[in-house]
């Protein structure tokens, strides 16, 4: 058995003295899909963003791909890293965001190249080519040439998961990727992270969309309060939770 | 639609009585400034002629605006040349302001609480003194550091030297001055522009592993300009009026061309017309400039840009024409 791509142990972190993870142990193994759900404030998205770094974790073990995310160990001591390698790092985790961030000023096909040209270096035809690839592989064939603010919520989420994809990510990571739409358009978001997973993606999902959780999910792991509640297969702890919070959370969220 | 039987009910539109009072009013005080400002009138000084052998006197009729020694003074080279030293002052001043003040509100967001202290120290200073005062000081600056030297104070290193009063001309060290003080507020501009720009964006940007300074010029810069051009070309026309100082500390720009003319012929208010008249020349090719930039750095942010002035005439005129033709009443069509 290969080492898993992301191995969280007893991470911990805190907001002004509130502690928002207590001790947080998690395993992702390669291309498996993993939902962390749990009531807002639990510390899932926290999680999420500590993964890649947009977050400094205070305490305990973070690995992507058996490497430190942010520290480098020397001598039995954490050295943070310089700005350009954690960036160098960030740039083979790919994140999609509750509110697609997509940059307004640039249009859809900029929004899939900027990266490749500007981190990765490639030339402006390579990156074309792929962003014009992965904008058919999620149906935005011809909107290269728009802007975001004329995309639906829909639409523009796509677009943030195909700029994603473009830096040939090892890991993607999705932050509530369809809290922010209307309920007529999850469905098409949901559709291309399922082809997605299907492709033998490693993903971790933060979301309350229990059915994709269900249906395409191999573990989903239970935040509240700063800690994992209950974790395994979703088959087995969706339909018979163990534990009382998930039976009180899941009462509220079905 | 409405219909009543078969003819389509027309919609007529409120009349606004109170709207064509104030247009009359305002009409007439209108046709009372161009009376005043293009029509002749009686002067003091009488004019005779003799008509059949009779002596006839009467007042010469001329214009309260003298506008013919505005004509003849508007292209005089002095003027010309004041123009240019303006808009020189202007130039170099706003670039100098724009990179410093940029690099001011950079550094005052800085984590480091030595670099944001400093930037606002720089602030601090420049926005607390009077305009006229820093321009004094730097026509002064000669007295003060007769040699320049830049280098590692008390270890006796020089990178660079010169000499203040042979190399430094009065007028660049206005543009200095100018620039400087100009800093301080275009750093509260270009801060205000930074800040306004979505964290999420800035998020989006790190994690496809843009270096802080990529994500700066890639994509906080560049949505920032939106906020920051406004007011920037308010500082622009701002700039070009306060070089009007630099008359204080002997540089003949547009204002001392006029009134180096004027303190000889006596003829001050057509010569401070022709200096207004530039100037609102000016003014009007900077707006245009901020319009159509502003335009640019707008992509993206709005579903369709705004109508350039020329579209807006020519919609607004089509308009005008659709008007008249249904003046009776406005059409109600599906």
């Amino acid at each position: 058995m290969s080492e898993p791509m992301v191995k969280i142990r007893g991470v911990r972190k805190s907001y002004n003295g509130i502690e928002v993870l207590k001790g947080v142990d998690l395993n992702v193994d390669r291309g498996e899909v993993t939902c962390l759900i749990g009531p807002s404030g639990s510390g899932k998205s926290t999680l999420l963003r500590c993964i890649n770094h947009l977050e400094k974790h205070d305490s305990g073990e973070l690995r992507v791909d058996n490497e430190l995310v942010g520290y480098e160990m020397r001598n039995g001591r954490l050295y943070e890293l310089t700005d350009k390698r954690v960036c160098e790092n960030r740039s083979r985790i790919g994140m999609v965001f509750q509110r697609f961030n997509l940059f307004q000023h640039l249009t859809v096909l900029e929004n899939v190249t900027v990266g490749q040209r500007k981190v990765l270096g490639k030339n402006r035809e390579d990156a074309s080519e792929k962003a014009r690839e992965l904008l058919a592989r999620v149906g935005l064939k011809e909107k290269v040439t728009s802007y975001p603010s004329q995309l639906s919520g829909g639409q523009q989420q796509r677009v943030a998961i195909a700029r994603a994809l473009a830096m040939d990510p090892k890991l993607m990571l999705f932050d509530e990727p369809t809290s922010a739409l209307d309920p007529e358009l999850v469905g098409e978001v949901l559709e291309v992270m399922k082809d997605l997973a299907r492709s033998g993606m490693t993903m971790i999902v933060v979301t309350h969309e229990m059915g994709f959780a269900r249906e395409v999910a191999n573990s989903v792991y239970f935040l509240d309060g700063g800690v994992i509640e209950e974790s395994g297969d979703p088959r087995v702890i969706l339909s018979t939770p163990s534990s009382e919070r998930l039976k009180s959370f899941l009462s509220k969220v079905l | 639609m409405t219909t009543n039987g078969d003819a389509t009910v027309k919609v007529v539109p409120v009349r606004h009585y109170g709207r064509w009072v104030g247009v009359a009013l305002v009409g007439l005080l209108l046709a009372m400034v161009v009376h005043t400002l293009f029509f002749k009138v009686a002067s003091a000084k009488m004019v005779c002629h003799v008509v059949s052998g009779a002596r006839v006197c009467h007042h010469a009729m001329v214009f309260r605006y003298q506008w013919n020694i505005v004509g003849q003074y508007f292209f005089t080279s002095e003027i010309l040349h004041g123009l240019l030293r303006t808009i020189f002052l202007t130039v170099v001043a706003m670039v100098l302001g724009i990179v410093l003040g940029v690099t001011i509100a950079v550094m005052r967001m800085s984590p480091n609480r030595v670099l944001s202290s400093i930037a606002w120290t720089y602030t601090w200073f420049f926005r607390g003194t009077p305009v006229l005062v820093q321009l004094l000081f730097w026509s002064f600056i000669g007295a003060v550091y007769p040699h320049l030297t830049l280098g590692i104070p008390f270890l006796h290193v020089t990178f660079v030297h010169f000499n203040v009063n042979t190399s430094l001309t009065i007028m660049e060290a206005c543009a200095i001055g100018l620039g400087l003080n100009e800093g301080a507020y275009m750093s509260e501009i270009a801060r205000a522009g930074l800040i306004s720009v979505d964290e999420g964006q800035i998020e989006a940007a790190t994690s496809l592993g843009m270096t802080r300074r990529q994500t700066l010029r890639l994509v906080t810069i560049p949505q920032a300009m939106r906020v920051i051009i406004p007011p920037t070309g308010n500082e622009v026309i701002s700039m070009l009026k306060t070089t009007s100082l630099v008359s204080v500390v002997g540089v003949i720009d547009l204002l001392g061309a006029a009134t180096n003319i004027y303190s000889e012929n006596y003829e001050i208010i057509p010569l401070l017309i022709v200096a207004s008249l530039w100037y609102l020349l000016v003014t009007t090719v900077l707006s245009i400039g901020q319009f159509y930039l502003e335009r640019r750095f707008a992509r993206g942010a709005l579903r369709t840009p705004p109508p350039t002035p020329i579209q807006r005439l020519r919609a607004d005129l089509l308009g005008v024409g659709s008007k008249f033709r249904t003046r009776r009443g406005l059409e109600v069509s599906p």
